[in-house]
């Protein structure tokens, strides 16, 4: 009979397979439904409408003149035949560019963009995308803020 | 302790298992991703590898609609590719409103929110609104739309018959039909597809374009003659030669047609039906009708699940709109026997009748959008007070009158009601006058079945009644009051006399008291009011031919003959019941 | 000092840190000692509200049937579930439902936790219920715990508060005529007061419904009300409750257990880890604190480590209830009606099943069954520990005078008395039907709620008298009631049909 102290470590037990493995299997079936409901905050569909818009873009617009249709973030252009469209999103952190006679100022963190869209100055990395364009007639316009098309793509009236 | 260690062991090891299972079911199994698997082996393999597998919607803030069809319907998601002739991916039919911008269920129904067929489609419980069967699918139109100035079918009927007579589908496309002169030949059609030009807002002016056309033809091939160049407006085209001019009343017609085409085939038709047998003398749509029966305004909204049905109009086994549908089918077919003690009388409606009227049911879905985005038919129609039909005298009469008077005005009889007038009657309209006719369907007959209709909500305006006396006469053969020389109350008879002569000769069908019976009540107040006393001396005389009225003054082996005193001894006891009150 | 071994001494530490952070996570190294067993215990947050040493009789199945782990774990599992759904829940009426459908349809594992968080839901109302049973017929609820009995009373009410508020937020047709129902139960003191004229003046039925509402009816005011007590004011009261609820636990000295459990567990056996030696000194904290703890005056074989044996147990009653859930989940989707219709009622409306015994007394009188029979009911069992101060059969499974053999009769006389007088009132009717003119007031005191209160009164006050014991007397009434409430639990929930009609089955339901 051989007294352990409580203080002693026990000799690793031969038959408690069963508690070590309970448990572990215990935790590793809670970790998995952790796991599994860290999932749910990722949403699989977003809640932001259409982002393919008619627009009708007014007679009376000049040659050159941006049109920003209402609530969206785009500039339509007409120049001659050719209509085209431009995202006035900065590339750089999402602010909303103004149309200047020159191209667009980026009011957040001064980035300029030229009447192309493409960077003049200040910190945004890419140009301002070219919006796909679908002429539907009479004026009307189909634009898909989806789908970029190259820099200088028109849609002939 | 050891069977605690069990318990902990194997029910952690279930749980892991039913979680795995979850997560098996969350990520590979469900309806959808099934779906979109075929999809993408039926793809081009040029487009496979874009394609990414996830839950695709359409979200219309204004309509507050999420609708994730186009996650099953990838034909219909926009930037995915079309598979034409799919029934699931097939691409949408050109319509004049993209789904990309509306969305699916503002006109289809549905739940645009489910990603599971049943429930999306409506085929469960506790979803209201189903999705409306295919078959009806232009009944969608209805969220919105009221259509203004549908006339009735028979009018809907020559139009059509003219405008094919007058060769029109020759250059034009109608409703999938027409432009055979060069179907999709070089340069395409000749003329543009009518199928919606009531739609985008008719031209009446149409014909004189034609006939300028055929003018400058005819200069042009002058002009050509005389050595000339190019004719003025460009080049002749052969065709503009064929044009003739169209006799006026034709022209109405095709006129009428062509305006109520707005591209819903099927649909207008359906109305026109609705509007050509009386309905809205019994129901009102949007205020306007009769309030006999039920208010129709949100018929196709009804909640499938609260009908106590599942099964469709043929008996098959059928849940959402299937049920709605099959419910009115049978509901035509048999009110009573789908509404335990339905007033409302078995038409008579054949089988087609029957599903243009469940298809109009089907449309009467007023949506509450915010007005701001109501289309220019429901404003004019619910806040200018324009009518959803036309408001000549035929559709007039088909939409309030017929169902009652019939649609010829040989009056009808249904079990279980009194028997309604014939007020076609060549010997009525001889004796009515057109005041007469009026004030009866201006002020109705009060405690009867026929409404006021010029004094309740939903009723007819003046003109309108109007145009609906003119019908009444035109239906009756043209026959016109004949002028009556003698003042509105002339009878001086004996009443006393009077009262005996009636109690033997009138009261077994008009009541002893004039409250009506087989025949109508003239203890009326409007009745007596409206009716000058030739009327019912010469309605007594000379009766109602094809009635049980029969003419007093003619001999007859089963009744007294009456004289003209004692005629006028009758009116003037009827006239004491006028005194009374 | 040189610099090359300052830099040393810095990668020395940087080695190290990975060392060092875990033994100043786990401070007492690993339990592989008995000390290191218990400062495991006492030395960490969560698991300080535990003893450091178990009682063999304490982690008997039977001695619990581990309802009380079985009820913290369905909360634990509404907690975590019920946060994730807050993630895309939006308490507004226009969005709610829309919110539920996407919950169900699109939001990924959505659909399953929504259905978890429901089914944990009804379980911790089950194993809350059936635990107060269990610690009523182990008599569980005598001194020193009678305070520890009355925490749990509030702890089922706030619990079926919970559900309550949480049936609101679907926002469906289901939910909207449920609260309907039950804002005007707390309305109903009205009944009362009306019937004494005095409304005008002392109005508490309403202003308990405006509290509840914020307004006249069930609208988005009451939602956001509901939502607030459904994820806020109930859940931090909850969990306020169940500390202390743990805390008598302990201070109360651990489970109930007879007085010869020593004897009774018999031999420790090969249990691993079992006790190694004599304790040096099992009460030095006990010795400072009032009351006894849970090792005091008995001998060590009889106890065994919390780590891990209480864990162990602990842990089953988690996982079994887990499991149960997700089995539960997986085989059955949370219900969704249509959208809320203030127009057009549910026929029937009924309430969650466990209100649904309730909503067969309301059917009698609003303010009785609503208010005033649960009110007795909640206040007689709050009283039981202060009535009963006998000692007989404490920890044992029906113990007391009568016993088993008493409970069973009992059963017996619950069953047939609340059969009979549910049975006289849907087959006859009540004094309505033979009297038009009945006053409410009648009515409110007497009906088959407060009938079949009454006989189950008597009946316990007969079986006080008769075994010469309180104790007899609550086992009689504990018993009836159950049976009461089981009974009409179920007539509420299959043999109520449209109108609240009496039905064999819903096939014979009209057409609805």
């Amino acid at each position: 009979m051989n007294e352990r102290s409580r203080l002693a470590p026990e000799p690793m037990p031969r038959r408690d397979f069963l508690g070590l493995s309970a448990m572990t299997s215990a935790l590793v079936a809670l970790l998995f439904a952790g796991i599994g409901m860290m999932r749910l905050p990722k949403a699989a569909v977003l809640p932001s409408p259409s982002r393919r818009f008619r627009v009708q873009i007014p007679e009376s617009l000049a040659d050159g003149e941006p049109y920003v249709p209402p609530g969206r973030a785009v500039a339509l252009y007409r120049r001659g035949d050719a209509v085209y469209a431009m995202s006035t999103i900065c590339t750089h952190l999402g602010c909303i560019v103004k149309p200047t006679a020159a191209g667009f100022d980026c009011p957040c963190h001064g980035s300029r963009f030229g009447a192309d869209g493409s960077v003049i100055k200040g910190p945004a990395p890419k140009a301002l995308p070219w919006l796909q364009v679908r002429a539907l007639g009479k004026n009307a316009f189909l634009v898909d803020e989806g789908r970029t098309v190259p820099s200088g793509t028109v849609v002939q009236v | 302790m050891r069977a605690t260690k069990h318990l902990l062991l194997w029910t952690s090891l279930g749980a892991l298992l039913l979680l795995g299972w979850a997560a098996y079911a969350e990520n590979f199994r469900q309806e959808w991703r099934l779906l979109q698997a075929t999809y993408r082996d039926r793809l081009p393999a040029d487009r496979r590898a874009e394609f990414s597998k996830q839950l695709r919607q359409i979200v219309v803030p204004a309509l507050n609609a999420a609708d994730r069809c186009v996650t099953c319907h990838l034909g219909m998601s926009p930037g995915d590719t079309a598979l034409p002739g799919d029934r699931v991916f097939g691409p949408h039919p050109n319509v004049s409103h993209d789904p990309a911008q509306f969305g699916c269920t503002v006109c289809h129904g549905g739940q645009g929110r489910a990603t599971v067929k049943a429930d999306a489609h409506g085929d469960v419980h506790h979803w209201p609104e189903p999705m409306i069967p295919r078959r009806h699918a232009y009944a969608g139109c209805g969220a919105c739309h009221t259509h203004l100035s549908v006339p009735d079918t028979a009018s809907l009927d020559r139009g059509r018959t003219l405008f094919e007579r007058h060769d029109c589908l020759a250059c034009h496309r109608m409703e999938g039909r027409g432009g055979t002169l060069r179907p999709g030949g070089a340069g395409g059609m000749e003329g543009p597809d009518l199928t919606a030009v009531g739609g985008r807002g008719y031209d009446p002016g149409w014909d004189a374009g034609h006939l300028a056309h055929l003018e400058q033809e005819r200069a042009g091939a002058v002009g050509v003659a005389a050595g000339g160049g190019a004719s003025r407006g460009g080049v002749a085209r052969p065709w503009q030669a064929s044009f003739a001019p169209i006799p006026t009343a034709d022209l109405q017609a095709i006129d009428i047609y062509l305006g109520s085409r707005v591209g819903a085939p099927g649909l207008v038709e359906a109305k026109a039906l609705f509007h050509s047998i009386g309905c809205r003398g019994c129901h009102s749509i949007a205020g306007v009708g009769g309030d006999d029966g039920p208010d129709l305004t949100r018929e196709g909204q009804r909640d499938p699940g609260q009908l106590g049905r599942t099964h469709s109009a043929d008996g098959v086994a059928a849940t959402g709109g299937a049920a709605l549908t099959g419910w009115l089918t049978d509901h035509f077919r048999a009110p009573a026997r789908v509404v335990a003690g339905s007033a409302m009388p078995e038409i008579g409606l054949t089988e087609n009748q029957i599903d243009m009227l469940t298809f109009y049911m089907m449309s009467l879905r007023r949506s509450d959008y915010p007005e701001a985005l109501w289309p220019k038919d429901r404003i004019r129609a619910e806040r200018f007070g324009e009518r959803e039909f036309a408001t000549d005298g035929p559709t007039l009469y088909g939409t309030y009158c017929a169902a009652c008077h019939g649609r010829q005005g040989e009056g009808m009889r249904f079990p279980g009601t009194t028997a309604f007038p014939a007020i076609a009657n060549p010997d009525f309209l001889a004796i009515a006058s057109d005041d007469f006719l009026r004030q009866t369907i201006r002020r109705g007959r009060p405690g009867r079945r026929m409404p006021a209709w010029g004094e309740k909500e939903g009723g007819l305006r003046p003109d309108e009644i109007d145009a609906v006396v003119a019908q009444v006469r035109r239906i009756g053969g043209g026959v016109q009051a004949r002028p009556d020389p003698r003042p509105a109350r002339w009878a001086n008879g004996e009443a006393a006399a009077g009262a005996r002569l009636y109690a033997d000769a009138c009261a077994s069908c008009h009541g002893a008291n004039g409250e009506g019976g087989e025949g109508p009540a003239l203890q009326n107040r409007v009745l007596l009011e409206a009716a000058g006393d030739s009327y019912l001396f010469e309605t007594i005389r000379r009766g109602r031919r094809g009635t049980s009225m029969a003419a007093f003054s003619d001999a007859s082996p089963v009744r007294r003959t009456l004289e003209d005193e004692e005629i006028e001894a009758i009116v003037t006891h009827i006239r004491t019941w006028e005194v009374k009150r | 000092m040189s610099q090359g071994q300052g830099m040393k001494q810095f990668l020395g530490n940087l080695k190290a840190a990975p060392r060092r952070f875990a033994e100043s996570a786990w401070r007492s190294g690993a339990p592989t000692t008995d000390r290191s067993r218990s400062s495991f215990v006492f030395g960490n947050v969560f698991l300080h509200l535990h003893p450091v040493r178990t009682h063999r009789w304490s982690l008997r199945w039977s001695t619990t049937w581990g309802l009380g782990i079985a009820s913290v774990s369905a909360f634990l599992i509404t907690l975590a579930t019920g946060i994730m759904l807050m993630f895309y829940y939006k308490p507004y009426p226009d969005v709610a439902y829309n919110a539920i459908k996407d919950i169900h349809f699109v939001v990924p594992t959505g659909r399953f936790i929504r259905n978890i968080h429901r089914w944990a839901g009804n379980i911790m109302t089950v194993c809350v219920l059936l635990h107060m049973a269990r610690a009523f017929y182990t008599a569980s609820y005598r001194k020193p715990r009678e305070f520890n009995w009355v925490v749990g009373m509030v702890l089922l009410v706030v619990t079926l508060g919970l559900a309550f508020t949480g049936y609101l937020l679907p926002w469906d047709q289901l939910a909207y005529w449920a609260i309907t129902i039950g804002a005007n139960i707390a309305q109903s003191p009205r009944e009362v007061t009306d019937a004494l004229g005095m409304t005008a003046v002392f109005d508490p039925g309403g202003l308990q419904k405006l509290l509840l509402l914020g307004s006249e009816d069930v609208g988005a005011e009451a939602l956001i009300r509901f939502y607030l007590l459904h994820v806020m004011i109930l859940p931090l009261v909850l969990v306020m409750l169940i500390a202390v609820h743990f805390w008598r636990i302990r201070k109360d000295g651990g489970l109930t257990r007879p007085e010869d459990a020593d004897r009774r567990v018999g031999d420790p056996g090969s249990i691993h880890p079992s006790f190694t030696e004599a304790p040096q000194k099992t009460y030095h904290l006990a010795a400072v604190v009032r009351g006894r703890s849970a090792a005091v005056g008995r001998g060590p074989e009889a106890t065994v480590p919390a780590m891990p044996h209480l864990f162990y147990a602990e842990m089953a009653a988690l996982m079994l209830t887990v499991f149960v859930c997700l089995l539960l989940s997986i085989l059955i989707d949370a219900p969704l009606k249509e959208l809320a219709n203030p127009g057009v009622p549910e026929n029937p409306a009924k309430a969650p099943w466990y209100f649904l015994g309730l909503q067969e007394l309301v059917s009698f009188s609003a303010f009785m069954g609503g208010i005033g029979i649960p009110m007795i009911v909640i206040i007689g069992l709050a009283l039981i520990p202060y009535l009963d101060r006998e000692t007989r059969g404490t920890g044992e499974w029906f113990g007391g005078p009568g016993g088993g053999r008493l409970v069973a009769w009992s059963a017996l006389f619950g069953l047939a008395a609340v059969l009979a007088v549910e049975s006289f009132a849907i087959h006859f009717g009540w004094i309505r039907e033979w009297w038009l003119a009945a006053p409410q007031i009648l009515i409110t005191l007497v009906n088959p709620g407060t009938v079949l209160t009454l006989i189950y009164a008597l009946y316990s006050m007969a079986l006080v008298r008769r075994y010469d014991s309180s104790r007899a007397g609550a086992l009689g009434l504990f018993t009836c009631f159950l049976c009461g409430f089981v009974v009409l639990t179920i007539i509420g929930t299959w043999f109520r049909g449209p109108n609240w009609g009496f039905y064999w089955s819903p096939a014979y339901w009209p057409g609805h």
